[in-house]
């Protein structure tokens, strides 16, 4: 046995050595916005700062997974952007270092949990994004409330996020509840009829862009950030907002507990919160709605969330109802076809 | 114990024994003992509940038998995908650089990344796919569900079953045949009544090799089974890494093992013993058989080539892909995919390239001494060690990835974060081809040879140095090319051991797609099928080299498993 240690601990130094070749103090991230949103905003932070961000990106139910696996003996520093409902998920399980940052007495009470376990660094609405072939070829209208999403037209023609991986999914069915009211079983009865129009679910929120931009789909319930890019790359796309109103999540970033280069990652939340990291979002093409309210939205923004109706998700009833409604939605709306 | 003795008097072997089994005991026993404790120890209480409530669970029942139906379903379909093709090559009649061609074209899905016939299939028969709307014109069909899942499993896997049955075919006797027929058989009844019962542990053995990998693969069924077709490897992983349920994906995964271990054991100990057909005599000189009617020769190749143009054909649509600006909206020609991935992509590249080279010498070594320890000395526990060597082999990766992610986080065993528990997983799990490999070969090899060399006083470190290690080296590499091409392709055990300094390109390439990257996540595909191509070719000159008898077989058992 000792020389099988020895060997195996030979061999770990070794790749441990492989390992650390970085200079001293970077801050480790897991992100939930993806690379092409991320990677610019921590380029940034680098060269304000000095600081190497590493990072790797999961949706945000494996972000949230690995975070909770890895408590005793955490890997990473900050948990960088993602849905609210999955950060109210993280207190629950005790994995969040309060935290408040310069930016944090200025946010909007939405945007902030009340100890600093979470600050905003953006807001995230959802929309309907449908391919523009489609609509005309189906003689249809760009959908503007839920029920125009049970049409038969889109019979196996709609893509939209798995409620077991994504935030976007959970999203969309809070959204559900909140306009009806948050009675359960009425949003249920509308989600099982909506799954006879889904042809997939996607394992990630973004996952149905692009078959919705080529036309693989029809259409489906996206963040706008995801559904701007999707336009921005050349598909044909049209987004739009149901009237009944849909909902808003704001993106998160947090301290881990026991987190091994604490000051790095504080200042990284320091930037993510304030407008040096916000301004930048537009110019990077990057489509989230800065949270921070000395930064403007930009105007072509504005303009696509003009006159709809967005219902930010109450977080505390996200949070604490989270888990339940997952599970009921695994359990009745996925079989229910 | 005299066992003990003969081993105690060879301090090399001893210490062999003693660090194989420490290893063994660290990366194969304990992540798997850590994982039953997590499924069935509650609160320092064996319990069942949480399992009897998995099994009561319908949609996980449903997982479970849809994992059953899809691996049966693989397992005929690509058995006789492979035997089409093996047949066609031993008795069809082809030229030799045609039969290259087809060999080229049916093993590029076994060294390709996962996905990628996925996302050719979702192309090419989805509600605008290029076959089903382009060419048939058919509006609003689904790609999801069992039918394309088997299409890509079949077409991924189909290859195992050629390369099993090929070399079974080829040692068939065609003067059998011929004999029969100058007995005045028609052919229709030779094939059945003298080729096909010849072949039929071949058979056997192909349909458990691909029923084994079918259940094992996570990859094609994230991608392609869609919501109404769930298999138990992406519900565990999902149970996981949505729900946060480590408990519940462990249970899902270990309902997983029943019928993996089964369908191994029986191709152990049932099959693997009868697969074998005596060869007597030289078969170097066959005239071309006339067991075939020539319509029927021309058919069969007409198949072969339709297969595998259709296998070029989705790889054609993954180099277009890697090529163009957006896929279907902007089809101009770009080369900022692959900017992308030697830029931004370039860590994912140079860990998996080093984590590859670390586990290549590693599993090639550890692989040939086990086989030639298992083949060649009588110790104590050797049954033992040659099974337990190969539970993660036969273990579904996502089983091996969770226990690994389990037992490896904690101090001190706190590995994951680190390039060593990737270069274990990799080494412990795909090895097993080389040990394999070495048994093979040394069964063929006369043991007087080594004895000599003992008797003239040599030790077993220097005989097995001097004397084995030469005759071994075609084994040697072939596990080492197993090892190579799994670190470069395999997903399902090492998604879960990625970490923020060591992460890899397939799970890059699982992230491009879900990110709706479809240009980086092809380029990356077609950079990895290049680099294993050119890997698998300079691996091969070095066997042809070597001009071991064995070599051909060595080689071929490349991808055999």
């Amino acid at each position: 046995m000792r020389i099988g240690h020895r060997l195996v601990a030979i061999a770990a130094l070794w790749l441990a050595g492989l390992g650390t070749a970085q200079a001293a103090d970077p801050v480790n991230v897991y992100t939930i916005w993806p690379e092409n949103y991320a990677r610019p905003m921590f380029q940034e932070f680098e060269k304000q700062t000095g600081i190497k961000v590493n990072f790797l990106r999961f949706s945000s139910g494996e972000a949230l997974a690995r975070v909770i696996a890895e408590k005793n003996n955490p890997r990473i520093d900050v948990l960088f952007g993602g849905p609210v409902e999955t950060f109210a998920a993280g207190i629950k399980e005790g994995i969040f270092e309060p935290y408040k940052s310069p930016s944090f007495a200025k946010l909007p009470v939405r945007f902030k949990q009340a100890d600093g376990q979470w600050t905003a660094i953006a807001d995230d609405p959802l929309v309907f994004m449908t391919n523009a072939a489609f609509l005309k070829a189906n003689n249809l209208k760009p959908p503007a409330s839920w029920d125009d999403l049970l049409n038969p037209a889109y019979k196996n023609m709609l893509q939209m996020a798995d409620a077991r991986t994504s935030g976007t999914a959970v999203t969309r069915i809070f959204s559900v509840l909140e306009v009806n009211g948050r009675d359960e079983d009425k949003a249920f009865a509308y989600l099982k009829k909506l799954r006879q129009n889904v042809q997939v679910y996607t394992k990630s929120g973004g996952g149905g862009t692009l078959p919705v931009g080529l036309g693989q789909a029809g259409g489906g319930i996206f963040f706008i950030v995801d559904a701007l890019e999707t336009k921005a790359k050349g598909y044909d796309v049209v987004v739009s907002f149901p009237k009944e109103g849909i909902g808003s999540s704001a993106e998160a970033i947090a301290l881990i507990k026991g987190a091994k280069n604490p000051e790095a990652a504080k200042k990284l939340i320091d930037f993510a919160t304030s407008p040096a990291m916000q301004s930048k979002l537009a110019e990077n093409k990057v489509n989230f709605v800065p949270a921070n309210p000395e930064v403007q939205t930009e105007p072509s923004l504005a303009e696509v969330l003009k006159g709809a109706k967005i219902i930010p998700i109450d977080d505390e009833y996200a949070g604490a109802n989270r888990k339940r409604i997952v599970e009921r939605w695994v359990k009745e709306v996925l079989p229910a076809q | 114990m005299p066992g003990w003795r003969r081993v105690a008097g060879d301090p090399a072997l001893l210490v062999a024994i003693v660090v194989l089994w420490a290893l063994l005991a660290l990366f194969v026993i304990y992540p798997l003992a850590e994982l039953l404790r997590r499924a069935f120890v509650d609160e320092g209480r064996l319990t069942l509940a949480p399992l009897l409530e998995a099994l009561a669970d319908e949609s996980h029942r449903a997982a479970f038998f849809n994992s059953l139906l899809l691996a049966t379903s693989v397992g005929g379909l690509g058995t006789a995908l492979g035997f089409l093709f093996a047949f066609t090559a031993v008795r069809g009649g082809l030229p030799r650089h045609w039969l290259t061609v087809l060999d080229a074209a049916a093993l590029l899905p076994l060294v390709s990344p996962p996905f990628t016939t996925s996302i050719s299939i979702i192309f090419s028969f989805g509600p605008k796919g290029f076959i089903s709307h382009g060419l048939l014109g058919l509006a609003n069909v689904s790609p999801y569900g069992f039918w394309s899942t088997t299409l890509a499993e079949t077409l991924t896997y189909f290859p195992i079953a050629y390369l099993t049955l090929r070399p079974i075919l080829a040692a068939i006797d065609p003067n059998l045949e011929e004999m029969a027929f100058s007995l005045g058989g028609s052919r229709w009844r030779i094939f059945r009544t003298v080729t096909l019962p010849l072949a039929v542990p071949g058979f056997a053995n192909a349909f458990l090799l691909l029923f084994a990998a079918s259940l094992a693969d996570f990859a094609t069924p994230l991608i392609l089974a869609g919501n109404s077709f769930p298999v138990l490897p992406t519900q565990a992983f999902l149970q996981i890494t949505g729900m946060f349920d480590f408990k519940g994906g462990a249970i899902l995964s270990l309902v997983l093992l029943v019928p993996a271990a089964a369908v191994f054991l029986l191709q152990r100990y049932w099959v693997g013993r009868r697969a074998y057909v005596t060869v007597t005599g030289k078969v170097g000189q066959r005239s071309r058989t006339r067991a075939l009617a020539p319509w029927a020769g021309v058919l069969l190749v007409a198949g072969c080539f339709l297969v595998a143009a259709t296998i070029v054909y989705f790889y054609a649509l993954l180099l277009f892909a890697s090529l163009v600006v957006a896929f279907g909206a902007n089809n101009s020609f770009t080369l900022s995919h692959y900017q992308v991935i030697f830029t931004e992509g370039l860590p994912a590249i140079r860990d998996t390239l080093i984590i590859a080279a670390i586990g290549m010498p590693l599993g090639g070594f550890y692989g040939v001494l086990v086989g030639y320890l298992i083949a060649r000395k009588n110790f104590p526990g050797r049954h033992a060690m040659e099974l337990v060597a190969m539970i993660n082999y036969a273990l579904p990766g996502t089983i091996v990835g969770i226990a690994y992610l389990i037992a490896f986080n904690d101090p001190p065993l706190a590995l994951t974060g680190g390039a060593l528990i990737i270069v274990a997983c990799y080494v412990f799990r795909y090895s097993p081809t080389g040990i394999r490999a070495t048994v093979a070969l040394l069964q063929q090899i006369d043991r007087s040879l080594e004895e000599a060399s003992s008797s003239l006083g040599a030790g077993s470190s220097e005989t097995f140095r001097r004397v084995t290690l030469p005759l071994i080296a075609p084994a040697f590499f072939a596990g080492l090319g197993v090892v190579f091409i799994r670190s470069m392709t395999a997903i399902s055990a090492t998604i879960f051991l990625v970490s923020i300094s060591w992460t890899l390109i397939t799970v890059r390439i699982l992230e491009n797609m879900t990110e709706m990257a479809l240009g980086p996540a092809a380029a990356f595909s077609v950079f990895v099928i290049v680099v294993v191509y050119l890997v698998v070719a300079g691996l091969s000159a070095v066997l042809v080299r070597l001009r071991a008898p064995a070599a051909g077989a060595a080689a071929r058992s490349f991808l055999g498993g």
